[in-house]
């Protein structure tokens, strides 16, 4: 077990972890963070994005005792002070059916915006062609990033 | 899925560290920089590592640096970084091009290059790169350091000259002192991430040079001398293209599994080797 | 059409912020505290054999690990409309993958470990796996003991074969119908198997507790049906129905996969071997691809009678599925095909044969479409290839033939109402099926397609629904009926039904997934039938409470109750323009008389629905004589595909698609609908491709190599029509439309790749490589010139 520190949603956490503890797994079970889900545990879906020092990552591919020093950001830290604006549209937009890939598409649009506030429908696509979705076919979610770049 | 066995951690904080450690013939190592592969080997099982060290702590090979007759690209470098990087894009296009077509955001923003070609499956995006522009792989042990030409990386599937002890800390790629245009074509099953079933890498010169590589369609990603041979100081006609890309038939040799057919591999390497060319050659062109 | 409030309204989702906030909690996300244990399974490593021994010694022994479980703890038979599977494998094992044993430990690691650790020797069996292979003479019997299952009265398993299940239809005379058709067309086609791949695997923790009370959590479309099925396999235990309870929260996609029972079953059983604790399990991803349901490959052969004009007069469609090792859902979607593979036409003379056949391969099962999606494939690529050799247009052809409303269905009802010509009209205007059109680009090709599509619900003649609706304080609502929503919006439209009736907005109303102790009956969330089924029942439960009420203020305001009416929550006289009652001031508390005494008191209502007109009672050499569906959901589709003809990349540049859902409750989300599910069954077509080896392996359980659409990877542009002919005992009119959007999409590409180059693919699917070769090997067509 070695002791790590990070911040975690703006709070500093402090943990005991093992080496071979997965970032993911770490999160949801010792954390308490439920909103990166695990949906191919491979790194193909994106349902376990996370962004770390402002990237967007797969938590199932990085181990938990890698994070040390660094700070994290979970869809519940993004909605701690309400919904941002990315948010507000999607619901509007209904753009999420069963809502399992929600979390991960949320932050990869959201690292996209930080840098790109007005992205094209093309960077749109490519930022979130990691996030698999099985429902909606993607127009909605697509349709609710491109409003906010009007 | 948890990892069913345990190992140890140690995050090194200097490169004399790093290869002291590396040093130890008894144990099983594995070298962490972005995880992206080695993360899933060790939920499957595929490896089980007595120790693990993260080279994170290197700064020094966090580094893309341009020597003019030469670029260095460090071992910490992600598929991101090389993305958003001028150098790369302005020097090595291909690269650029090949990066994008890593994986996912979310993947390149922790994948390097560097465990792209230590991986070495056939699959790798980064070989054609390292193969059009002559590069070398810089490994360093207790017993110090070897450039590695990269026609000598590559050993077999998933096989690299690297040795046990040695950390790989980055690779040098050539810049061509003449006028040059490069592309990167990847067979894929769809627009989305996806391993390329094979690939081509394109570099043409001003003076009617060519350089070809052939991803994904042998154990190994190779160059075709035998086209670059017979392209050689040509002026590239429709019929000239025709005659070479018939030519790919006798140089390489891809099989059949689950990704795509040999047949296919076969057409698709035919139709991207023609429109790569043509894309490098009219990237050419448009210099100015 | 009546003038609605909540009806007809893009509506927002009322579970849209918890999906946007990380809120909403699924199956793996529950808290379970410290004393949860973790089981992991341990899978068959041969397609077919018999079970020697299985040694759990070495993983008894490893630390944290607390029971092994198999096959001989629970010697019983379950399934759905088929008792043909047991929960572990029991002398033998009949595909690869399937679950041998269980491991219960204190932590996900030693579970797995444990698992490793256990020896299982097999004696392998010849294994069947091509269909068309099984039903020959001399193929290995997966099921020698077939004639003593259990099954529902409108299967007919043939006893000493691979067959389990004959869905027969005779309807007119064949023979004379062929003889008078003027040409006669036949061909066969080939669909493969396919995955849901829902994003979220299948989860379920289960609890025993020692008071022998059984709680299982799970990812469920159906918590009342497993509820059900877990009473009745451990009724030997003394388990009654109210003995288990089924909590199902959020589910992270279905699309069938979570349909009936798969693996919820281990976690039931299991808990009941190590009683006190929950025990969690979680399905990896592999594991969703190979052991859950998948869809049924089927090979069809059609023959096909046609006048000159274009009229059909005569179809004979044998169905060929190979259903896998176990059927006990698979079969009915055999016999939901069997009934309907007339496709949307008038038919007068019609023979179907539909044939659920055991393989050696994953046990299949319900997948969004339930069977259509795969016949009409080839009826829909066959009409199209009839249209050209007779030269008439493709669109013309199936305007000739196209089913109307009392029209004679393949068992002998009448069609219901419906707007198939309508969609026909729409479609084929918006896609501009008249006007050709050429690429710009060199190497690139453009041709259209066009199919139409229809479907029922397929389920037991009785399948009913239940809500439980009561007021709170402030004149909110909780509804409470057992549906699940599983993407589709089901909550949402629950709540409009109720809040246009009480005159609520729908964000009062709250409407969350079931626990069946709290929740009313429902059968499954399947069939596209939860809108038309439960929001009846909703709608009766509605109709129940403003009854109450009226009755309630009629009655202490001395009023006629048909001057009543309720509106933003009050209730109204239409005779007193000034009198005006809120519910919140009465609709717990009662209402107070001059003598101070109250009368009424909290307001309850409950509402039920029930087909009562459905009957599976048929001839079965015939099928005629019974009504075994309710109705059929109807539409038409095109699309305009370019082809690079060098790659064999195909890019959709639009695709319309126009379906009946008679009254549209929410245009937002059944768009949704459309949307969503035309990618998935493009999908199909053009990228999903599942692999297995000679030994019934399957070669890619992972999204590295069975590709899935990425936002990369969507048509250009999509156009939904939604047209709306009343269905007449749906809620407001409503009928379902989730399942019907991905139906038409194989045979419009099939149709589309004809139009731009002259090549019939009769095989799904249609990747790039499968048409790039096509394309090499077809000597006749001279591309170039088209």
């Amino acid at each position: 077990m070695k002791k790590i520190n990070f911040i975690l949603n703006g709070e500093k956490r402090q943990i005991y972890v093992e080496a071979s503890d997965i970032l993911l797994e770490v999160l949801r079970q010792k954390m308490g963070l439920t909103s990166p889900k695990c949906g191919c545990d491979n790194g193909d879906c994106g349902a376990c994005t996370i962004i770390l020092n402002g990237k967007s990552v797969r938590s199932c591919l990085i181990f938990a005792i890698e994070i040390d020093g660094m700070e994290i950001l979970t869809v519940e830290g993004l909605s701690k002070n309400g919904m941002t604006p990315l948010q507000e549209s999607l619901l509007t937009h209904n753009s999420f059916q069963c809502g399992y890939c929600a979390p991960g598409m949320i932050l990869s649009a959201t690292e996209l915006l930080k840098v790109n506030p007005k992205p094209s429908v093309e960077e749109i696509k490519e930022c979130i062609a990691g996030n698999l979705c099985r429902c909606t076919g993607y127009q909605p979610i697509i349709d609710a990033i491109t409003d906010l770049t009007k | 899925m948890p990892i069913a066995h345990d190992f140890d951690y140690i995050k090194p904080a200097t490169m004399e560290q790093t290869i002291e450690l590396l040093n130890q013939e008894n144990k099983r190592i594995s070298i962490l920089a972005g995880g992206t592969d080695l993360c899933n080997m060790l939920k499957n099982g595929f490896r089980v590592p007595d120790l693990m060290i993260d080279i994170k702590a290197l700064h020094e090979l966090n580094v893309i640096k341009d020597n003019n007759t030469d670029i260095f690209i460090g071992a910490l470098v992600t598929f991101s970084e090389l993305i958003n990087s001028d150098i790369v894009k302005e020097k090595l296009y291909i690269l650029w091009e090949a990066a994008h077509k890593v994986a996912s955001q979310g993947v390149r923003n922790r994948a390097t290059m560097i465990g792209n070609i230590c991986s070495a499956v056939a699959c790798m995006d980064s070989a054609a790169t390292l193969l059009v522009h002559n590069a070398s792989v810089h490994v360093k042990s207790v017993n110090g350091e070897r450039k590695i030409p990269v026609n000598e990386w590559f050993v077999d599937n998933k096989k690299t000259a690297c040795l046990n002890n040695e950390l790989v800390t980055g690779v040098t790629l050539e810049i061509p002192q003449k006028k040059y245009a490069s592309a990167y074509e990847k067979q894929m099953r769809y627009a989305g991430e996806d391993l390329s079933q094979s690939n081509v890498g394109i570099l043409v010169q001003e003076d009617k040079t060519y350089r070809i590589a052939f991803g994904a369609v042998g154990p190994t990603p190779k160059r075709s001398l035998k086209i670059e041979h017979f392209l050689q100081g040509k002026e590239l006609t429709d019929s000239i293209i025709a005659e070479a890309r018939q030519m790919i038939e006798t140089v390489i040799a891809p099989i059949t599994d689950v990704r795509s057919s040999k047949e296919y591999r076969m057409q698709m390497t035919k139709v991207m080797f023609e429109r790569g060319l043509r894309t490098a050659i009219e990237r050419l062109n448009n210099l100015i | 059409m009546e003038n609605y409030k909540y009806i007809g309204q893009s509506v927002q989702k009322i579970d849209g912020k918890e999906k946007v906030t990380g809120a909403a909690l699924y199956t793996d996300d529950l808290e379970f505290g410290p004393d949860l244990l973790y089981a992991e399974i341990v899978e068959s490593t041969h397609a077919h054999a018999f079970i020697k021994n299985i040694d759990t010694s070495r993983a008894e022994e490893i630390p944290d690990v607390l029971a092994v479980v198999t096959g001989k703890d629970f010697p019983f038979k379950f399934g759905l409309y088929m008792k043909d599977r047991f929960i572990f494998a029991q002398d033998r094992v009949r595909f690869y993958g399937e679950q041998v044993a269980a491991v219960i430990a204190r932590t996900p690691k030693a579970a797995k470990l444990g698992a490793k650790n256990i020896r299982v020797n097999y004696q392998p069996i010849d294994a069947v796996i091509k269909q068309l292979d099984s039903i020959k003479e001399d193929a290995e019997l997966l099921h020698p003991d077939l004639e003593n299952y259990v099954h529902v009265p409108w299967f007919f398993p043939k006893d000493k074969t691979n067959i389990a299940h004959h869905r027969k239809i005779r309807k007119g005379d064949m023979d004379k119908a062929f003889s008078e058709a003027d040409h006669i067309f036949e061909e066969q086609y080939e669909v493969p198997r396919y995955s849901h791949c829902a994003i979220e695997p299948h989860a379920a923790v289960a609890k025993f507790d020692l008071s022998g009370r059984l709680t299982v959590w799970a990812s469920s479309q159906s918590p009342h049906t497993q509820r059900h099925i877990f009473a009745e396999a451990l009724s030997f235990m003394g388990i009654r129905h109210n003995d288990v309870r089924v909590i199902a929260p959020h589910v992270g996609g279905g699309f069938g996969s979570k349909a009936g029972v798969t693996m919820e079953i281990i976690a039931a059983a299991i808990a009941t071997k190590y009683p006190g604790h929950p025990i969690k399990i979680i399905w990896n991803r592999e594991r969703e691809f190979f052991n859950t349901y998948q869809r049924p490959g089927v090979i069809t052969k059609l023959k096909m009678g046609v006048k000159n004009d274009g009229t059909i007069t005569a179809l004979k469609h044998e169905l060929f599925w190979d259903a896998g090792a176990y059927v006990e859902y698979a079969a009915n979607v055999v016999n939901a095909v069997g009934l309907s593979a007339m496709g949307p036409y008038k038919v007068d003379n019609v023979q179907i044969d539909s044939y659920c056949i055991y393989t050696n391969l994953p046990p299949t099962g319900p997948y969004r479409g339930f069977g259509y999606s795969e016949f009409l494939f080839g009826l829909e690529s066959l009409i199209t290839q009839v249209a050209h050799k007779l030269n008439i247009d493709p669109v013309k052809i199936r305007r000739i033939n196209a089913i109307k409303e009392g029209d004679t269905l393949a068992y002998g009802a009448h069609m219901n109402p419906n707007g198939l010509h309508q969609c026909i009209d729409k479609v084929a205007k918006e896609i501009e099926w008249d006007k050709k059109e050429s690429s710009p680009h060199k190497n690139k090709v453009i041709g259209k397609g066009f199919s139409l599509f229809w479907k029922a619900p397929a389920m037991p003649p009785n399948a009913s629904s239940a809500c439980f609706l009561k007021f709170n304080e402030d004149a909110s609502i909780n509804i409470l009926v057992s549906g699940m929503d599983i993407g589709q919006g089901y909550l949402t439209v629950m709540a409009q039904i109720a809040g246009e009736i009480l005159s609520i907005n729908p964000n009062k109303i709250r409407v969350e997934n079931p626990d069946t102790d709290r929740n009313p009956y429902e059968w499954q969330t399947v069939a596209s039938h939860i809108t038309w089924s439960c929001g009846n029942a909703v709608k009766n439960a509605a109709l129940n409470a403003k009854n109450q009420i009226l009755e309630l203020v009629a009655r202490c305001k001395y009023l006629p109750i048909d001057t009543l009416f309720l509106e933003d929550e009050k209730v109204k006289c239409t005779t007193k323009a000034n009198f005006e009652l809120d519910l919140k001031d009465f609709i717990i508390t009662g209402l107070q008389m001059e003598d101070g005494t109250f009368k009424g008191g909290p307001i309850i209502a409950s509402g039920t629905f029930m087909p009562q007109f459905t009957s599976t009672k048929a001839n079965p050499e015939t099928g005629q004589g019974g009504h075994p569906n309710v109705h059929y959901t109807v539409g038409a589709a095109a699309l305009k595909l370019e082809i690079d003809t060098e790659t064999g990349k195909m890019k959709i540049l639009k695709a319309v698609e126009a379906i009946d859902g008679g009254k549209i409750l929410n245009p937002s989300l059944a768009k949704g609908q459309i949307i969503g599910g035309l990618l998935q069954g493009i999908s199909t077509v053009l990228y999903e491709d599942m692999r297995f080896d000679h030994r019934g392996k399957m070669l890619n359980p992972n999204f590295t190599d069975y590709k899935i659409p990425t936002a990369l990877d969507i048509p250009d542009e999509i156009v939904p029509i939604l047209v709306e002919v009343a269905q007449p005992d749906g809620p407001f009119g409503a009928r379902g439309i989730g399942e019907h959007p991905m139906i038409p999409a194989a045979p419009m590409i099939a149709n589309a790749i004809e139009d731009a180059l002259g090549i019939r693919i009769k095989s799904m699917p249609i990747t790039a490589e499968k048409l790039c070769l096509a394309i090499l090997n077809s000597s006749k067509t001279n591309i170039n010139n088209k």
